[in-house]
């Protein structure tokens, strides 16, 4: 009776405990689901919208005197996909008939208001638009091309990525990876159990996982988490999470997402993510374009990338893309003929090293920085938004191909330190700070770093300007004021000697300025910033656009302040800009899917060193180009343009830089190694050839601002800084001098001597006048 | 073809004095001095005159908000008054209407393409200054206008406008005194 009792008791509290236990999982499983939940939901959340961001590129406009020839025109409008026909009635078309272009442009809701389509007739003369009229024949003043689509993104999420909306997606491709990646995907809770359960026994028997049995959603969950570990625990949470999305989410959300997010191939260090960069990497061509065969390619890479690589394993891939054609024949999504031909097609890869002038991560990846700095975050998550940038394509184009071929010209250089460089260019207006161009490595792509705005390297001999600045404002300097180009030697806090040398390791004693600029030389900079005080060389630094003050050593004298090349753009700019900062911005406008512009930030003006400084600092910057370290561009440079500039080369050859600008023009070029080992490159011998590449391949006008209306030009010897005459020799440089400034003049040749040394030819003469 | 304003030019600056020195790197122009004066162009006017007005008080240093001296040094050579471009007065008259309806994102987005056209146009600067006014924005109209002014040397009518509108966003921050001292800047500039 009492083991009786014993026994059911103990049953009792079997029971009991059982019974505890249940609730106790039920509720940890609760708790699971819930935290699932809100991961998979949250994530989907940020990537759901089915209208991400538009991005357009700055429109061309037009106007008489806009210096632009038919033959660009017709380039420009064929890139916009505007079609050549003999009668132009519909938005979109166009004819040429020599230098006389009608066309009918299409309309466009910029941000300042909507223009309407049109009828125009352009008659060119010289390389410019020389009339511009409506049918009726009146003058129309100016009206603007509607701007090229340059990417769409998610301004919130930092990817590399095309996001494509519904609209942009062939039809044909979700229904192929239905058919081959999973049937039941219409109808399916999110799991396939019957797939499941074969997988597992697939796996039980070969005793380790191989299979997947997973459905598209559970594919897109684990392509979320990136998470590639295969155990029973990690797919069982995929499981769920799948169950969890398509009870909340639309079936076409899914796919949309799936289109989106999943993994396509590797480019180097870069995931290619999503059909739309897929298509761009494979092809070189927009999602939207792809025909039968292309599609059944990339839906065979969704089940390997990497084993099915089309680059690498061409027949594998091959023979897969057949496989996938044959089951879209079965299953008749395509018809048997159409697989047949699409069979006999080749793989129509593009060639890796494509063409990137339809793909500007590095610009973008500003454009999404700049958005979430400027914008509220709300109003960035909106769908729909049109966001207006300052990028010019064919500056962009320009900017590429410098740096291309000046790469190329160095992987094939006998030097191996110089092969596999890497490079950055941007491209800015002086006037606005509009970002027009930026090219963030020789492959124009990048993984999640992006050089332009992330690599900081030291700035080398960039940094001189600034001590002359500093200089110069003190009221105490002028371009004649004599430096010494003589040893120092500074003792640094940890009890280090810090010993600059020149770079030819020669000593020229004494001489003004103009010539330490001009040609570089460390010396006397130093000597003259440790004079001014580091001080004040910091506060040129920030004054020219730097968020902070760089650190005050004295070897900062010297460039040892590691700067991006972003931000070696804007302090230029501001040089290039009379002294005048206007923050960089790569973004116009934004407007709502509604018309409506969102609040925005405006271009602005801010005089931030003084004006004569600043001018004479540039006028002592053109001299880099015609006499000093800048000299070789001129090979390439139109004659007569006028260029300002400065090279800049960091200890042991690791960085070549060049920053110049002319009238419209600011360019900064940095070539050196991610790994930032040795180039065997200077400033001169390597980015500068870039920056005169491209600079010379641009419509672009003479540095030419006006002289702030306290100085006037004086003529002084290059060499000893003594006031001369013009025409001495070849010697005698013109600086600017506040009125009345004490010149020490020369015994030689004092100023006011007449005869000229040598004559100089007519049209030299000519071109000397921008 | 091209030429042909370019020797105008060479000959408008040698005339006038030169005060549009181009940032040319070589030895000065010989020949477009001997259409002028027979000296090279812009040294010989400073050359030959001894300073009429005493020059800026030595270690006075050249600050942001450092006052532009009231007497200037000397007469820099007078050039045309700035004029706009067809495209940019049809685009100031956009921004105009579009001011009118209240619509200032829009007028401002109106005037940036006019200024994407002609950046060294000192009016459209102006025109900007105005509508940064409009906006209550009244550091940017004075800088905007300090703009100007640095584009428009030896162009007094422009000058005259540009201190008119600094001398107004000076007089909106309540810098009642260098608004005053703006504002006869512009007014005596408007007489010459």
């Amino acid at each position: 009776m009492a083991k009786r009792r014993r026994s059911s008791r103990s049953r009792r509290r079997l029971q009991r405990g059982f019974v505890v236990l249940t609730l106790l999982l039920l509720v940890v499983a609760v708790v699971v689901v819930a935290v699932l939940s809100h991961r998979v939901t949250r994530q989907f959340e940020g990537r759901r919208w089915t209208l991400p961001a538009r991005v357009y590129a700055q429109p061309i406009e037009l106007y008489a005197g806009q210096s632009l020839s038919a033959e660009r025109f017709a380039e420009e409008l064929d890139r916009l996909g505007y079609q050549s026909v003999s009668k132009p009635d519909r938005p979109g078309t166009y004819r040429r008939r020599g230098s006389v272009i009608d066309v009918h442009v299409r309309a466009f809701r910029f941000a300042d208001e909507p223009q309407e389509a049109r009828s125009l007739r352009i008659a060119f003369a010289g390389g410019a638009i020389a009339s511009l009229q409506d049918p009726q024949g009146a003058d129309v003043p100016i009206t603007r091309l509607d701007p090229m689509l340059i990417g769409s993104i998610f301004p919130t999420h930092g990817e590399d990525r095309i996001v494509v909306s519904p609209d942009q997606v062939p039809a044909l491709l979700p229904n192929a990876l239905k058919a081959v990646e999973d049937r039941k995907f219409d109808t399916h809770h999110g799991v396939s159990p019957l797939a499941i359960l074969r997988a597992l026994f697939v796996n039980v028997r070969a005793g380790q996982i191989e299979q997947g049995g997973s459905t598209l959603t559970q594919q897109l969950v684990k392509s979320y988490f990136l998470d590639s570990r295969r155990t029973l625990g990690r797919k069982a949470e995929e499981a769920v999470m799948a169950v969890i999305l398509e009870s909340r989410f639309e079936k076409a959300d899914i796919m949309n997402a799936y289109i989106n997010e999943i993994y396509l191939g590797q480019d180097g260090r870069r995931a290619i993510h999503g059909f739309g960069l897929a298509s761009q990497f494979y092809f070189g061509k927009p999602l939207a374009e792809l025909d039968l065969p292309e599609i059944a390619l990339l839906v065979a890479v969704v089940r390997g990338p990497s084993y099915y690589d089309p680059r690498r394993h061409p027949e594998r891939a091959l023979e897969r893309r057949n496989l996938v054609l044959r089951v879209l024949a079965e299953r008749g999504v395509i018809t048997e003929q159409e697989a047949k031909r699409a069979e006999r097609s080749p793989l129509g890869v593009a060639e890796a090293g494509r063409k990137g002038a339809v793909f500007y991560p590095a610009f973008l990846d500003l454009v999404r920085r700049q958005l979430r700095r400027d914008y509220r975050e709300d109003d960035l998550t909106e769908a729909g938004l049109t966001v207006f940038s300052t990028l010019d394509p064919l500056l962009q184009e320009k900017a590429e191909a410098a740096l291309a071929s000046e790469l190329a010209r160095q992987d094939a250089s006998p030097r191996k330190v110089s092969h596999g460089l890497e490079g950055v260019v941007i491209v800015t207006s002086p006037a606005t700070g509009e970002v027009v161009a930026m090219v963030g490595g020789r492959r124009a792509s990048f993984d999640g770093f992006n050089r332009a705005l992330d690599a900081k390297r030291p700035i080398g001999s960039l940094a001189k300007p600034l001590v002359y600045l500093a200089a110069l404002e003190t009221g105490r300097y002028t371009p004649a004021s004599i430096v010494r180009d003589e040893p120092v030697q500074i003792k640094l806090p940890n009890g280090d000697v810090w010993k600059p040398a020149n770079f030819d390791k020669l000593v020229r004693g004494n001489m003004p300025a103009v010539r330490a600029l001009t040609q570089s030389l460390n010396l006397p900079t130093v000597n003259l910033g440790l004079e001014v005080g580091l001080g004040r060389v910091a506060r040129a630094f920030v004054q020219l656009g730097l968020d902070e003050k760089p650190a005050e050593y004295p070897s900062m004298l010297l460039g040892a302040t590691n700067l991006s090349p972003f931000e070696v753009a804007q302090m230029y700019n501001t040089l290039a800009n009379g002294g005048f900062r206007s923050p960089l911005r790569a973004v116009r406008a934004v407007l709502a899917e509604s018309g409506k512009a969102l609040k925005a930030p405006q271009l602005e003006v801010t005089q931030a060193a003084p004006a004569e400084a600043v001018y004479a600092v540039d006028r002592m910057l053109v001299e880099v180009m015609s006499r000093g370290t800048g000299r070789p561009a001129r090979k390439s440079l139109p004659e007569g343009l006028v260029v300002a500039g400065k090279t800049g080369t960091s200890n042991d050859y690791r960085d070549s830089w060049f920053a110049g600008f002319s009238g419209s023009h600011s360019i900064v070029v940095w070539m050196g190694h991610d790994d930032n080992s040795q180039t065997g490159l200077t400033g001169t011998t390597g980015a500068l050839a870039a920056w005169s590449k491209l600079m010379s391949s641009i419509p672009t006008s003479s540095f030419d601002p006006l002289m702030p209306e306290t100085l006037e030009i004086r003529w002084i010897d290059y060499y000893s800084g003594l006031e001369t005459s013009p025409w001495c020799d070849g010697s005698a440089v013109g600086m600017p001098f506040r009125y009345g400034t004490p010149l020490m003049a020369s015994d030689a040749c004092p100023p006011g001597s007449e005869t000229p040394a040598e004559p100089l030819l007519p049209e030299e003469t000519a071109e000397a006048v921008p | 073809m091209r030429l042909l304003p370019s020797l105008a030019l060479v000959a408008l600056f040698a005339i006038s004095g030169c005060a549009v020195e181009p940032f040319k790197s070589e030895a000065p122009a010989r020949s477009g001095a001997s259409k002028g004066t027979g000296s090279p162009a812009g040294s010989a006017p400073v050359l030959s005159a001894p300073p009429e007005v005493a020059p800026p008080q030595p270690g006075a240093e050249p600050g942001i908000e450092a006052p532009v001296p009231a007497t200037v040094p000397r007469q820099r050579p007078k050039v045309p008054p700035a004029t706009m471009s067809p495209a940019s007065k049809a685009l100031v008259a956009q921004a105009e209407a579009q001011r009118k309806k209240g619509d200032l994102p829009g007028a401002t987005q109106s005037l940036e393409r006019a200024l994407r056209i002609e950046p060294n146009n000192p009016l459209l600067w102006i025109e900007m200054g105005r509508l940064r006014m409009d906006q209550r924005n009244f550091t940017q109209a004075e800088n905007l206008g300090r703009k100007a002014l640095a584009m428009s040397v030896g162009d007094d009518p422009t000058q005259s406008q540009a201190w008119q509108l600094i001398s107004d966003s000076l007089r909106a921050r309540g810098k009642n005194v260098q608004a005053q001292e703006a504002a006869e800047r512009a007014r005596a500039l408007a007489e010459q």
